[in-house]
């Protein structure tokens, strides 16, 4: 998977939790996953379809992602329940449709989003493709943005 | 005798419907309009296109504000089939969506939206392109 093709993924995250949100990053090193399900408890899920395939997956603690959703939403959540499970499909949509602006090389549709929790869910990632982790810290706990996308020939 | 000042009193009344298939996201924008001074029973909510279009059969709605992405009937093709109708065809139909691919806002143009506004958007930025409607 080329390098370029992840950069649209780390503006689009950047923007969203510092511009929107106020919440400064810290972004790590990208690195190739090599296990992919090995993955925070709480992930946003979307599938990139049309003149490429991939997915992005948006990954936090129980914590991060019940925090992450109470500043976007301007309230406090305590629990996982279905309004933080909601705004957590909403943020990788939000990531996902705001990269497609970068991605120039090809037109991407993208996929409603979902989103699973727990220790041992399985996702499942476009086939003979790696899974690209960009880590970040955040002063509400670390997230990590995770894609595969298929390279144009 | 009062000498308080509403300082809503000159908003124009206008039933807005908002269409999203994110619950936080209604409520973001329901919050915003609301700190703008519009009437919470203005507001209506759907989850999908399909809702929305029956909310928008029943009621008189003077402004949608449209998601792209929803199950049913997305923003795009609600959009079209609002325009279809002679009570809508003027309508301000506003698109706030994910979607910021160059493609998709002229795609949403051509089906007849009359603003595109790129979403995270924060609360004065939507009032800022939303705001002269209720002048």
């Amino acid at each position: 998977m080329k390098v370029k093709y992840i950069n649209p993924f780390i503006t689009a995250t950047v923007n969203l939790f510092e511009e929107y949100m106020g919440l400064k990053l810290t972004g790590g090193k990208p690195y190739v996953l090599s296990d992919p399900q090995n993955l925070m408890e709480v992930s946003g899920i979307i599938g990139l379809a049309g003149e490429t395939k991939g997915a992005v997956v948006l990954s936090f603690s129980r914590e991060t992602a019940i925090k992450v959703v109470s500043t976007m939403e301007k309230t406090t959540y305590t629990a996982l329940g279905g309004e933080v499970i909601d705004g957590v499909g909403e943020l990788v949509n939000i990531i996902a449709g705001n990269a497609k602006k970068d991605l120039t090389e090809f037109r991407v549709e993208i996929s409603l989003p979902g989103v699973v929790t727990g220790k041992a869910y399985q996702i499942h990632w476009p086939e003979g493709i790696p899974v690209v982790s960009i880590p970040f810290e955040s002063e509400i706990g670390p997230l990590s943005v995770n894609v595969s996308l298929r390279d144009m020939a | 005798m009062s000498f308080a000042v509403d300082i809503w009193s000159e908003r124009k009344s206008m039933k807005v419907l908002i269409i999203d298939d994110s619950g936080v996201m209604r409520r973001i924008h329901a919050n915003t309009l609301k700190e703008h001074g519009v009437d919470a029973g203005d507001l209506r909510e759907a989850e999908d296109g399909t809702v929305a279009l029956d909310i928008a059969e029943r009621d008189d709605i003077d402004l949608f504000l449209v998601d792209w992405n929803m199950p049913k009937l997305d923003g795009l093709g609600l959009v079209k089939k609002l325009r279809a109708k002679p009570e809508y065809a003027e309508t301000p139909i506003i698109m706030v969506t994910s979607e910021a691919a160059k493609y998709n806002v002229v795609e949403a143009v051509k089906a007849g939206v009359t603003n595109y506004i790129i979403k995270p958007v924060r609360g004065d930025n939507l009032w800022q392109k939303i705001g002269k409607y209720f002048e």
